[in-house]
Formats: C-alpha cells, structure tokens, sequence
C-alpha cells in the first residue's frame, strides 16, 4: 500500500496543476457523470496493513485483522453550494479493508458540475431505523454475507463499525478484541463527517473525479477519546460505543486530494 | 372490528379461488383500530396492507425451510392457539434442539408496540424479524439462502409479484410481509374488549369488575392502557437465577441502570400464555400474584413502585389476588385463538 501511496502523491501533483487548467466556470456544464469515494484505511502515520503492530498512546499494541465500516446518505456540494443528495435506496455501502473493490464507492447519475465537500454518514441513520424495512433493499442479504458479518442480532440491525484484531497489554498477549458499533437501544450512535476538498471535484459527462479519503481507524480506538482494552476486549456497547461514534468516528476522515480525470 | 372479520371471511374465500390466477387484483385490507386500543404505533403508510401481503406473510410465518435444519418455523415457537407463544416451554427450544434462556412471549398487537423482546433488542416490527432469523438457537437461517429459496419457488414467486409488483424478492419486502402478517394478529375482542366498548357480549361478573378496580389501583403504572403494558423496561424483583443471570435490557444498552430490567408485557390472552416471565419461571397466574405479593426480591434497580420505604412488593389479600386473576382471564380473546385465518392449515 505504500508505494500506492506514493504513486498516488505522484498522481495528484499532476492532477493540482491539472486542475488548474480546468476550472473553467461550471456553469457550462450540463449532464450527468459519476464521482469516485476512494477510502484508504490508514492507522495513524502509517498506511494499514493487517495483522501488523501497531503502538497507541496508552501503550497498548494492536494488531488489527478486521475492518468494516458502512457509509452512508452520501451529499455532495458544489461551490454555488447547492447540494445533491445520493438517492437514499442506493447510498449504503460496506467499506471493507480486505476486499480492495469495496474501497471505491462509484457514484453515478451527478449532475455535472465542480463540487467543493462531500458529507456521509457512518453507520445506519434514525430515518432508515424509522422506516424500517421500507427502502432497505437487500442491505441485509449483503450485511449478512460472511465475508462481512455486519448484521447485529443483539440490537435487530446493523454494526456500524466493526474493528478486530488482538491486543497486547500489561494483562493481555495477542488476545483478540472485538469493536462493534452500531444503535444501542434508544441510542442511534450514528455518525457523519463533511469533508472539504483540497481541490475542487470536476463533474463532466467525461470526467469522473476520484475523491482520495484517507480513514485513520486508529482514531476509533485512540481519538478524543482512548479505548483501554485492558478494561475489557470486547467493546459492543454503552457509553463506549457512544463515545467511539460521537467523538472519534467523525474525526478519522480526511479529503486527501482529488482526480480529476 | 367487525369490518376486519369480514374481510377475513373474503380474503379466505378470495385466498382459494385466485390461486392460479396471474392477473389477480391485490385488495387493500381496510385496518381499523380497536376504539379502545391505543395509537398504532406502526406507520402502515410504507407498508400498506394488503391481501396478498398478509398471505404472503403468512407463508412465511409457517415455512420451516427459513432455519437452517428446515423444520423451525416462526409458527413452531409461537402457536396460536396458545396466543402465538411456545406454551409449556419455560425455554423456546430452536434448531437442533438448541435450548434459549427466554420464554417466547405472544406475537398479538404487534403494531402497537414501541419495543420487542424481553430487553428492547428491537424497536420496529419489520427489523425485528431478522433476530429470529439469524439467531443460532432459534432458525439459524441464512437470509441469502432463504431469499434464493423464495426466488426459486413458484408460490412465492407469484405472491411476491402479486404482493408487491414490480419489486424483487428481497429482504426488504420479506420482512414488509411479516409485517403485515403480525399486524393483523390483532386481539381485541376479548370479553374484557366488549366490555370497555360497551358492545353486547361485555358482561363482567361484580368479581371481575372488582379485580379490573385492584388492577387498575395496583397493577396500571406499569401494565397501563388496554393493551396493558407502558413499552417501558422495568424490574419487578424477580431474584436472579445465577446460572443464566439475564441481565435484560442492559444486554442491549450497557448502561448499569439498565440491568435486569424486563420490558413490561401485554397481558393479553394472560391465561393462556404460561409459563410467565422472561424466563418462564411461574407456571399458574397464582404464582405470578405471590411473586408481587411475598415474592419480590430487592435486586438491583428494583422498581420503585415496588419498594415503599422498604416494604417490597403489593399488599394484596388471598381474595384480593382471586378478584386479580378472575379480571385477567376476561383478556381471553377466543376469536382471536381460533380464527382459521391466523391459522397454519
Ligand atoms: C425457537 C423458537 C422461536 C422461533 C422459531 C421464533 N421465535 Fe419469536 N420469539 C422466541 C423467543 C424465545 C422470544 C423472546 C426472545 C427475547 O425476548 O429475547 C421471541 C420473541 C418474538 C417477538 C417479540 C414479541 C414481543 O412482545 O416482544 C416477536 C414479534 C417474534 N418473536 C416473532 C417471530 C417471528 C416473526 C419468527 C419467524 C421469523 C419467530 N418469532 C421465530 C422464540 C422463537
Ligand atoms: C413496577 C412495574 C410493574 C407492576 C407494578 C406490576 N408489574 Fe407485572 N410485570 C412487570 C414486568 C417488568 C414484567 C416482566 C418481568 C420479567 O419477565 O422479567 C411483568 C410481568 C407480569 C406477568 C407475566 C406476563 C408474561 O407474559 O409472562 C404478569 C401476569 C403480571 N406481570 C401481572 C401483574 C399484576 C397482576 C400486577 C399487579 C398486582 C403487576 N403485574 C404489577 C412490571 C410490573
């Protein structure tokens, strides 16, 4: 993943002087095109690799094996500030580290135009849990897939995020930890981010911008607020899981660069 | 309530002779809410009601190829002649003879309940159908393979299209079938019903009346309107059993003042719902009436009503619980226990 990194650095060097050519006024632009949320997970400094060591602040070591976030409710903005929101049925997607295709989230039918920040959601929304089935399509047939295991019998629904791996502390070697978050029972738990865009995302019937998020999943267990898995490995409920999505969660994306080509 | 019988009566007759029939007309089922029943808490405007909905649903209910092994059924746990619950069965057993810790509670007035299952693991009568579902003790079903099962099945290929046109058979619309098909499970002709809507049929004994006035002053707070419960999650001192030591709804929540509280359950078709309590623990409404009367224990975040400046628990007389249990037993809903169109067969 590194050296992607690196090409990726490359490339969008390219694409800033690129851009710069190409921002013509937007309000030319007429049609629809498609826009690409690449999310590449990183842990801290580091791009992530699993099962590798990582040190957080407490001096804990973790080795993640498991990342899995859903995204969600994706909305776009341009620089007139009008917005286009992703059509609700189909604006649910499972980010899953080790499935390299689940990590490019492709938009398709946006009105052509330079959008300036993307807003999305992690995790299922009140709106859907009021709705109930209403509008799910089959979120539970892929939720329950194997590869992903997403779906949370204790609560009738959806983990948010799920983060695994095994820890090494004062007590603990290599033993496994388990994150899971999703809705608690009245508590939704569910989170957003808004991320501005370095350079603008240019929208034309022939150019598909390519958003590059990087996802620090270090935040969710070392953020604001820090996860001590020597008071338990299991983290799946309560404050914690309240604490994870509303302070850390939010906080672990950043719009890196975009593509525009 | 009358309108809903009969159109029972119809959606059997319909039921039979449309069979085959690919141009079928879907009917919309003209849901009335009991006069006496509280708001439905259920938004039926994402989910209308239809005929075929209903019978979809109710094919579903019944099919034992949703578990795993291919013989659970939802109708094997909650039978209705038994109010849809396990009767007998102080632990539902599931797949493979897999033995839960909670005793199946009625599947009745779903649409009017804000949460499901004995901790709140639920909070919308679509969703909740996945718990079942997935659970390992009881269907251990793979929703891919039940919707591939259902997408290679002439019956369901035609009820869903008839269902819902123009929609796939996924698990949206699965668990929109379900759906409809509780919500129709509708108990509300209970003598104790006609009674409250002054309806022919209401008598109720001066004992029964007396019972209803000892309920309503001691037994309301918590089992409240007449569908007898508050949605609200409390613990009415039950001791805990420290082998299984459920900690209720703090199994779904994680907040400490939320353990060994129990949603408080609808106490309809009371009678014939034994055993009582999430984990099934008294057999008889006797022994239900001792626990409140001796029985409470002072367990952590025992409810407050039951714990005055010390004294745990109701005062309650031997004749006092008689006049209780008679008044419980006009909640009986025989119409509801024996209509054929609930029914599997
Ligand atoms: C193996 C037995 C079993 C099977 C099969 C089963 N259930 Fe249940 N059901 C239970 C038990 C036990 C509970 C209580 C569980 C709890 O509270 O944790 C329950 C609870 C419920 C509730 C909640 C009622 C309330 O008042 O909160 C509903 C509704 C329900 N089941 C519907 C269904 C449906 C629909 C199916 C089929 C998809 C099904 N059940 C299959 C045993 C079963
Ligand atoms: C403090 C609130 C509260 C009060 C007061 C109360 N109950 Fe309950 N009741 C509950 C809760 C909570 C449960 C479920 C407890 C569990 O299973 O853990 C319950 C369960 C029951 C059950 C078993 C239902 C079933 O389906 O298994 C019966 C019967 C019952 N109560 C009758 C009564 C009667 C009669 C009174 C008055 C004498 C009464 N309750 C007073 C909260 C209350």
């Amino acid at each position: 993943m590194k050296k992607i990194f690196l090409a990726v650095l490359a490339i969008s060097t390219i694409a800033l002087t690129s851009c710069s050519n190409d921002s013509k006024d937007d309000t030319t632009a007429t049609g629809n095109g498609s826009l690409k949320l690449e999310f590449d997970n990183v842990y801290g400094a580091a791009d992530l690799a699993l099962n590798t060591e990582y040190t957080n602040s407490n001096g804990e070591k973790v080795k993640p094996n498991n990342v899995i976030y859903i995204i969600s409710n994706v909305v776009l903005t341009k620089a007139d500030g009008s917005t286009y929101t992703v059509p609700k049925s189909s604006s649910y997607f499972f980010v899953n580290e080790t499935d390299e295709a689940s990590t490019l989230i492709t938009l398709p039918n946006i009105p052509a135009g330079d959008y300036t920040k993307v807003k999305f959601g992690i995790g299922v929304d009140q709106a859907q849990y009021d709705a109930g089935a209403d509008g799910q399509g089959d979120l539970w047939t892929t939720a329950a897939l194997p590869s992903l295991g997403m779906t949370w019998s204790w609560a009738s629904g959806y983990k948010f995020v799920k983060f695994e791996g095994t820890v090494t502390s004062t007590t603990h070697t290599d033993a496994p930890y388990k994150v899971h978050t999703g809705k608690t029972g009245s508590i939704y738990n569910y989170a957003e981010a808004t991320l501005d865009f370095p350079n603008n995302a240019l929208v034309r019937t022939n150019i598909t911008p390519q958003v590059h998020i990087m996802a620090d999943v270090k935040k969710i267990i070392d953020g604001t607020t820090v996860i001590n898995f020597e008071e338990g490995l299991d983290v799946m409920g309560g404050t914690k899981v309240q604490q994870i999505m509303a302070n850390n969660v939010p906080t672990m994306f950043e719009a890196h660069h975009v593509h525009n080509d | 309530m009358k309108k809903i019988l009969l159109l029972t009566a119809f959606l059997a007759i319909a039921g039979c002779s449309s069979d085959d029939d690919t141009e079928y007309q879907n009917l919309p089922i003209d849901y009335q809410v009991p006069s006496n029943f509280p708001p439905l808490v259920y938004d039926l405007s994402r989910n209308p009601l239809t005929e075929k909905g209903f019978e979809l649903g109710k094919k579903i209910f019944y099919d034992g190829r949703l578990s795993s092994d291919g013989t659970i059924s939802c109708g094997f746990c909650h039978i209705q002649s038994d109010a849809f619950t396990h009767h007998g069965h102080t632990f539902s057993h599931g797949v493979n003879d897999a033995s839960g810790t909670r005793n199946a509670p009625p599947v009745q007035n779903m649409a009017y309940q804000s949460q499901f299952f004995w901790d709140g693991a639920s909070d919308h009568i679509e969703m909740l159908s996945m718990a079942p579902i997935s659970s390992e003790i009881e269907m251990n079903g793979n929703i891919i393979d039940i919707i591939n099962m259902m997408k290679n099945d002439a019956k369901y290929k035609q009820l869903y299209q008839q269902a819902f046109p123009n929609a796939p058979i996924d698990a949206e619309h699965l668990l929109k079938a379900l759906g409809q098909f509780m919500t129709v499970l509708t108990s509300s002709n209970s003598r104790f019903d006609k009674y409250r809507r002054g309806e022919t049929g209401g008598a109720l004994t001066v004992a029964e009346l007396a019972g209803y006035s000892l309920f309503n002053a001691k037994c309301a707070t918590c089992h409240a309107t007449d569908l007898f419960t508050d949605n609200t999650f409390r613990n009415n001192g039950l001791t805990i059993n420290p082998q299984i030591n459920d900690v209720g709804r703090y199994r779904v929540t994680q907040i400490p003042q939320d353990k060994f509280k129990f949603k408080v359950p609808s106490l309809r078709n009371i009678e014939k719902t034994a055993p009582y309590m999430h984990d099934g623990r008294f057999f008889t409404l006797e022994a239900v009436l001792n626990h409140y009367q001796s029985g409470v224990g002072n367990t952590e975040n025992l409810d407050p009503i039951l714990n005055t400046n010390g004294t745990l628990g109701i005062a309650l007389t031997t004749e006092e619980k008689a006049k209780i249990i008679a008044f419980l037993k006009t909640l009986t809903d025989e119409e509801f226990l024996t209509n054929p169109k609930f029914s599997e067969f």
